[in-house]
C-alpha cells in the first residue's frame, strides 16, 4: 500500500517522516541530513537548486535565493506582516494582480504557493528515493494561526509538488499527536514552539477525538537564531575588550566564530560550562592570534534572560487573556505542556515553562522532528483506514527450562514477538540417569524458585548411558493465541513428551510489572546466586571426570598419585555445597592440576624412559 | 420438505465455504506479506549495518575537521624558513593519511573552477582575473566523507562585473 509522506514545512528547515510497521520514522534527504532548508534558488547559469545546495550559494545569490516562503504564503501584500517582512527580505517581492504577494526568482515572477511547491518537490523526490517507491499523498502542518487563505495556499503548494494532500494540520495538533495525546479527554494543553526563527504558542483542547485550537499566540521573529546572535556579539565584544581587535569585521573569524557559538549553546545543555578555543582565529602585527575564552551556562542564561522571559510573557498572555485574544483559561487549568522546536533543549527554558505550570512537560521526542513525526502520525491514521495491519502481541516475560542448580535457562526472551519458537538440546545431568525431568518457568529471575512455574512434566525412556551423552530436544512453540506448546525428544529412542500451556502470555498486567520489578531488584544478588551455581556445577563435572579417570585409568597411576586425587575430590565435595565460592575455586583448581599430572605421567609412560622429561611448568622457553 | 433443508444446507455450506475460501486467500496474503516483509527487513538491516559501519566514525571525524582548520591556519601563519614548519607538515600529512583510511577526504577545488554548491559554500565575493561565478579563492578546506560531502568547502567567487 502507499505511504502517505507527513511534511513540517517550516520557515526556516522543513522535515519529513513517515509511518513504517505502525511506527514514524523521520526521513533523511538525499544529503543524507534529517532536516531541509526551507530555500529555492536559481543560480547563476538558470539551474533551479533546492535545499541545502540553495543554501550554499545563498550570499552570493540574495536576489535569487527565496527563503522565508512561510511567511508570505497566502498572505495580502498589504498585510503589516508583509510590509515588515519586506524591509528584511534580499529578493523582491511585488503585488499581484489578485492582491497577494509575488516573489521574484531568475527572470520570472513566482506565487509563494510555487515556491513553496519547490521545497516540498524536493521532499516529494528524496523520499521516493529513499524508498524506492512513488509517494502520492501528503499531510502538511501549518502554525495554528494560519487563516483559511494561508491553509488553502499551503494546500495548493502541495498539490502544485504532485500530492494529493490528504489533510492541512496544525503543528501543535501534530506535536501531541506525536505524544499520543490525542486519546486524552477533556484535556487542555499548551504547545511551546521555540523554534529557529519564530516562536509559537497554541493552547489546545482535546475532546473525544477532536482537537481544537483555543488560543494562539507568540512572536514571528524570536527564535534560536537570536540567541546565538547574543553569543557572538558577546564573544565579540570580550574579545574586542582583550585583545582590542573587532573579529566581526573579518569573515573567516566570524564564521569560525558563528560554528564555536553554536556549538557551545549545544554544549551548554549538557555541562555548566565550555570553553571556546579557536587557534590562529586572527592576526595582527605582532603575530597570529588565538581565542580562547570560557562560557558557562549562568552566563549564557544571563545573555538570553530577557528573550526567555518574553517567551513566558506571551505564554502567560496566550493562556489567560479572555477570548478571543488568548483562551480565557488559568495557568493551573493547563493539563499537560509540550516543548517543541530545536532552543527548547536549553534547560533554563525547560525550567522556566515548569515554573510557569508547575508540572513536567513532555519533551522526549527530538523537539526538531516532533511535527513531522506527528504529521506521519496522522498520515499512519489515514493510511489505516485500508485494514491491512496485522496486530502481533509479544511475549511479557521470558520463558525458561530448568536446568541443573535450579538455573532458569531462557528459552524464549521477553518481547519476543509471537508466533515463534525455538529448540535447544540439552543433555543428562548423572550417568545413567533414564529420565529428564522438563520444568518450564517464567519471569526474569536467574533461578527457577523465583520465576512462576508453568508446568512440568517427565520425559523417560532414556537408555542408560553416561551423563551428558544423551540429547534432549527440547521445543518451545508460542502461536499467535499465545499459546505455548514445549515438548521434549530424546533423539537416540525418538521417545517425545509435551505439554501445553494456555495461558502462558494472559498474565495481568500488574503481575508482570511486578516480576519485570522483582528481577530489576534481586539482580546482582541473583547474579551471585547464578556465579556460585555455575562453579559449583562445573565443581561437580570436574569430580566426575576425576572419579571416571581414576576408573579408567586406575591401574596406570601410581598410588601416591590415586590417593592425592581421592583426597582432592573428597575435599571438593565437601565445599562444594557451602556457599564459599574462593574454597570451591581453590578445591577446583587443586584437583584440576592433579588431574593434569595423570596425563603427564601417561604420557611419560607411553614415550619411554629415552624420551626427554616435560618441564613441570613453562619455563622452557 | 426434506429437498428444502437440504437446499438450506447446501446453502449455509456453500456460504461457509466461501466465508472459509475468503479467510485462506486473507491469511495467505497476510503470511505472504509477513514472510516478505522479514525478507526485506533482513536485506535492510544488512544495508543498515554497511551504512552504521561506515559513518560510525563519523561524529568523531567531524569533530576532528574543526582541529584541522586550526592546524592549517597555524601552519599558514609559520614562516616559510621556520624550522619546524616541516616538522608540522609532516605531522599534519600522518593526520590526513589516518583520515583517509576511515574514508575522509579532502575536496579539490581550483581557483577558477566553476562553482558547485554540492561541494562548496560560498561565502563572498571578491574581484578577481576569471571567469566571473568561478572559484576566486578557497577559504577552508572541504571534506567528504566516502564521496559524500561532510562539510563543503568554503569559497570566494569572483564578482561579476556589473554588480
Amino acid at each position: 500500500m502507499a505511504k502517505i509522506l507527513g511534511i513540517d514545512l517550516g520557515t526556516t528547515n522543513s522535515a519529513m517522516a513517515i509511518v513504517e510497521g505502525g511506527e514514524p520514522r523521520v526521513l533523511e534527504n538525499s544529503e543524507g541530513v534529517r532536516t531541509t532548508p526551507s530555500i529555492v534558488a536559481i543560480n547563476k547559469s538558470g539551474e533551479r537548486l533546492g535545499g541545502l545546495l540553495a543554501k550554499r550559494q545563498g550570499v552570493v545569490n540574495p536576489k535569487n535565493t527565496i527563503y522565508s516562503m512561510k511567511r508570505l504564503i497566502g498572505r495580502k501584500f498589504t498585510d503589516e506582516e508583509v510590509k515588515r517582512d519586506k524591509e528584511w527580505l534580499t529578493y523582491d517581492i511585488r503585488q499581484s494582480e489578485k492582491g497577494g504577494t509575488e516573489i521574484h526568482m531568475g527572470d520570472k515572477w513566482y506565487t509563494p504557493e510555487e515556491i513553496s511547491a519547490m521545497v516540498l518537490q524536493k521532499l516529494k523526490a528524496d523520499a521516493e528515493a529513499k524508498l524506492g517507491e512513488k509517494i502520492d499523498e501528503a499531510v502538511i502542518t501549518v502554525p495554528a494561526y494560519f487563516d483559511d487563505s494561508e491553509r488553502q495556499a499551503t494546500k495548493n503548494a502541495g498539490e502544485i509538488a504532485g500530492f494529493k494532500v490528504r489533510r492541512i494540520l496544525n503543528e501543535p495538533t501534530a506535536a501531541a499527536l506525536a505524544y499520543g495525546l490525542n486519546k486524552q479527554k477533556n484535556e487542555k494543553i499548551v504547545v511551546y514552539d521555540f523554534g529557529g526563527g519564530t516562536f509559537d504558542i497554541s493552547i489546545l483542547e482535546v475532546g473525544d477525538d477532536t482537537v481544537e485550537v483555543k488560543a494562539t499566540g507568540g512572536d514571528t521573529h524570536l527564535g534560536g537564531d537570536d540567541f546565538d546572535k547574543r553569543i557572538i556579539e558577546y564573544l565579540v565584544q570580550e574579545y574586542k575588550k582583550q585583545e582590542g581587535i573587532d573579529l566581526s569585521k573579518d569573515t573567516l573569524a566570524l564564521q569560525r566564530l558563528k560554528e564555536a557559538a553554536e556549538r557551545a549553546k549545544h554544549e551548554l545543555s549538557t555541562v555548566t560550562e565550555t570553553e571556546i578555543n579557536l587557534p590562529y582565529v586572527t592576526s595582527d602585527a605582532s603575530g597570529p592570534k588565538h581565542f580562547l575564552m570560557k562560557l558557562t551556562r549562568a552566563k549564557l542564561e544571563n545573555l538570553v534572560q530577557d528573550l526567555i522571559d518574553r517567551s513566558i510573557a506571551l505564554v502567560k498572555e496566550a493562556v489567560t487573556a479572555p477570548t478571543p485574544k488568548g483562551a480565557g483559561l488559568a495557568l493551573s487549568d493547563i493539563n499537560e505542556v509540550i516543548l517543541v522546536g530545536g532552543q527548547i533543549r536549553m534547560p533554563a527554558i525547560e525550567e522556566a515553562v515548569k515554573n510557569l505550570f508547575g508540572k513536567e512537560p513532555h519533551k522526549g521526542i527530538n523537539p526538531d522532528e516532533v511535527v513531522a513525526i506527528g504529521a506521519a502520525v496522522q498520515a499512519g491514521i489515514l493510511q489505516g483506514d485500508v485494514k491491512d495491519i496485522l496486530l502481533l502481541d509479544v511475549t511479557p516475560l521470558t520463558l525458561s527450562i530448568e536446568t541443573l542448580g535450579n538455573v532458569a535457562t531462557p528459552m524464549i526472551q521477553k518481547n519476543t514477538t509471537i508466533p515463534t519458537s525455538k529448540t535447544q538440546v540439552f543433555s543428562t545431568a548423572a550417568d545413567n540417569q533414564t529420565s529428564v525431568e522438563v520444568h518450564i518457568g517464567q519471569g526474569e529471575r536467574p533461578m527457577m524458585q523465583d520465576n512462576k512455574t508453568l508446568a512440568r512434566f517427565i520425559l523417560d525412556g532414556i537408555p542408560p548411558s553416561p551423563r551428558g551423552v544423551p540429547q534432549v530436544e527440547v521445543t518451545f512453540d508460542i502461536d499467535a493465541n499465545g499459546i505455548l506448546t514445549v515438548s521434549a525428544k530424546d533423539k537416540a529412542s525418538g521417545k517425545e513428551q509435551s505439554v501445553r500451556i494456555e495461558a502462558s502470555t494472559s498474565l495481568s498486567k500488574e503481575e508482570v510489572e511486578r516480576l519485570k520489578k522483582e528481577a530489576a531488584e534481586h539482580a546482582t544478588e541473583d547474579e551471585k546466586k547464578k556465579e556460585l551455581i555455575e562453579m559449583r556445577n562445573q565443581a561437580e563435572a570436574l569430580v566426575y571426570t576425576a572419579e571416571k579417570s581414576l576408573r579408567d585409568l586406575g591401574d596406570k597411576v601410581t598410588e601416591d598419585m590415586k590417593k592425592d586425587i581421592t583426597e582432592k575430590i573428597t575435599r571438593l565435595n565437601e565445599v562444594k555445597q557451602g556457599d564459599d565460592k574462593e574454597a570451591i575455586k581453590s578445591a577446583s583448581t587443586d584437583l584440576s592440576t592433579a588431574l593434569q599430572k595423570i596425563g603427564e605421567s601417561l604420557y611419560n609412560k607411553n614415550n619411554g624412559p629415552e624420551s626427554s622429561p616435560q618441564p613441570e611448568s613453562g619455563n622452557n622457553q | 420438505m426434506e429437498e428444502e433443508i437440504k437446499k438450506e444446507e447446501s446453502a449455509d455450506l456453500e456460504a461457509r465455504l466461501l466465508e472459509a475460501e475468503r479467510l485462506r486467500d486473507e491469511y495467505l496474503d497476510g503470511w505472504k506479506r509477513a514472510k516478505a516483509d522479514l525478507s526485506n527487513y533482513k536485506k535492510e538491516e544488512v544495508e543498515r549495518m554497511e551504512y552504521f559501519v561506515k559513518r560510525s566514525n563519523e561524529a568523531l571525524l567531524h569533530d576532528l575537521i574543526v582541529i584541522l582548520d586550526s592546524f592549517e591556519l597555524g601552519l599558514s601563519a609559520m614562516r616559510e624558513d621556520d624550522s619546524s614548519k616541516k616538522g608540522m607538515t609532516l605531522v599534519r600529512n600522518q593526520l590526513y593519511d589516518t583520515m583517509k583510511k576511515y574514508g575522509l577526504e579532502v575536496i579539490q577545488i581550483q581557483k577558477g573552477d566553476p562553482f558547485n554548491p554540492e561541494i562548496a559554500e560560498a561565502i563572498g565575493e571578491i574581484e578577481a582575473e576569471g571567469p566571473p561565478g568561478s572559484i576566486a579563492e578557497e577559504v577552508t578546506k572541504g571534506y567528504a566523507l566516502h564521496g559524500k560531502t561532510m562539510r563543503p568547502t568554503r569559497v570566494m567567487l569572483i564578482k561579476t562585473k556589473n554588480e
